[in-house]
């Protein structure tokens, strides 16, 4: 059985083969910049692949976020933890045309607590592109504030911003 | 999820990719010999690699391979089908981590992956992309029945050479 996650508007189901043409496109988009993406086609492909591949390698992923009774993903929110990270991400994602409604938010809330009681985590950042202002705005919004002392994740994808939520180590 | 098949040789053993390679597969790519690969890689981009490496089963229904070798129980390589976005048509690809190079297993992997390929997925030809200067793929080519067939410019990796298996029907038996 396909384990999904619920919220009022939204299903949160995993990240699926079929979801390559809209997250392709998104690491196509400049909406992506802040993520790592505005990419050529071959190399938003390979992004897409490996968020899959998360899935496969640690059991979970960034979930595909839908609205109610329409499959099509419309972002990617949920736990990421790539070998090499140095602490537990929730990370999100939304495609063109999602943003506004508070869906990262609403999507982020439910990925958050599920990885807290079902994989126990405890610690939880979210690593944000200085100058992302709306990602800053969410963490905030979801109790995360700044922490200028945390390890940054060592990467491609730029300087990093840490914004730790409350209830972990500090 | 899908079942990713295992294949057997007389020293290897090719097995899905696993998040227990992630090691061996971060000291490939941070080492020189992931040059012609687009390496060096940090960890993070590794992961990337070997997480890509799951995806592109999921993606197509076919991928690398991790190739074990059988007496050890040791990742040594990754050998397989390879066809992300991009590529000009399904290539066998190779990648053998330090140290094990020099005793065929390359060969000995890609032999089984493309018999995989004609046999079992019913492939009618296949190709290898191999940078210039990576004299020890390109020996591994020559080994196989490959013949230079042109040039193909991958956004990675830059300009390679294209070489052509020979057709099942020139590889049997």
């Amino acid at each position: 059985m396909t384990q999904t996650l619920t919220t009022s508007r939204l299903t949160l189901r995993p990240l699926a083969p079929r979801d390559e043409d809209a997250a392709t496109a998104f690491y196509m988009s400049e909406r992506s910049a802040m993520t790592g993406g505005h990419l050529p086609r071959p190399a938003a492909w390979r992004a897409f692949a490996a968020m899959l591949g998360h899935w496969q390698m640690r059991g979970f992923g960034l979930w595909a976020v839908t609205r109610k009774g329409d499959d099509t993903a419309i972002g990617m929110v949920g736990p990421y933890f790539p070998a090499g990270w140095p602490e537990t991400e929730i990370g999100w994602v939304l495609f063109d045309g999602a943003e506004g409604h508070g869906y990262a938010f609403e999507a982020a809330q439910a990925a958050m607590a599920d990885a807290r009681t079902r994989l126990g985590w405890t610690d939880i950042v979210h690593y944000i592109r200085a100058g992302n202002d709306r990602s800053i705005r969410l963490a905030e919004r979801m109790g995360a504030r700044l922490d200028p002392d945390a390890p940054r994740p060592e990467g491609s994808s730029g300087p990093a911003l840490v914004y730790r939520q409350p209830g972990g180590a500090p | 999820m899908i079942a990713i098949p295992t294949l057997t040789t007389d020293r290897l053993t090719l097995r899905a990719p696993h998040i227990d390679d992630f090691d061996a597969l971060a000291a490939f790519y941070a080492s020189p010999r992931a040059s012609f690969v687009g390496g060096p890689l940090t960890a993070e981009l590794s992961w990337r690699v070997l997480a890509q490496e799951a995806g592109h089963w999921l993606l197509r229904g076919f991928g690398r391979w991790v190739v074990e070798h059988r007496a050890s129980g040791a990742p040594i390589g990754i050998v397989g089908l390879w066809f992300p976005a991009g590529f000009p048509e399904h290539e066998l690809g190779w990648d053998l981590f330090e140290g094990h190079e020099g005793q065929g297993y390359a060969t000995e992997a890609a032999h089984a992956a493309r018999s995989y390929a004609y046999d079992m997925l019913g492939w009618t030809t296949l190709i290898s992309l191999v940078a210039d200067g990576n004299d020890a793929s390109t020996r591994v080519a020559r080994r196989l029945g490959a013949r230079p067939d042109g040039r193909f410019t991958y956004e990675r990796f830059g300009d390679m050479a294209v070489w052509r298996h020979p057709a099942p029907s020139e590889v049997a038996a």
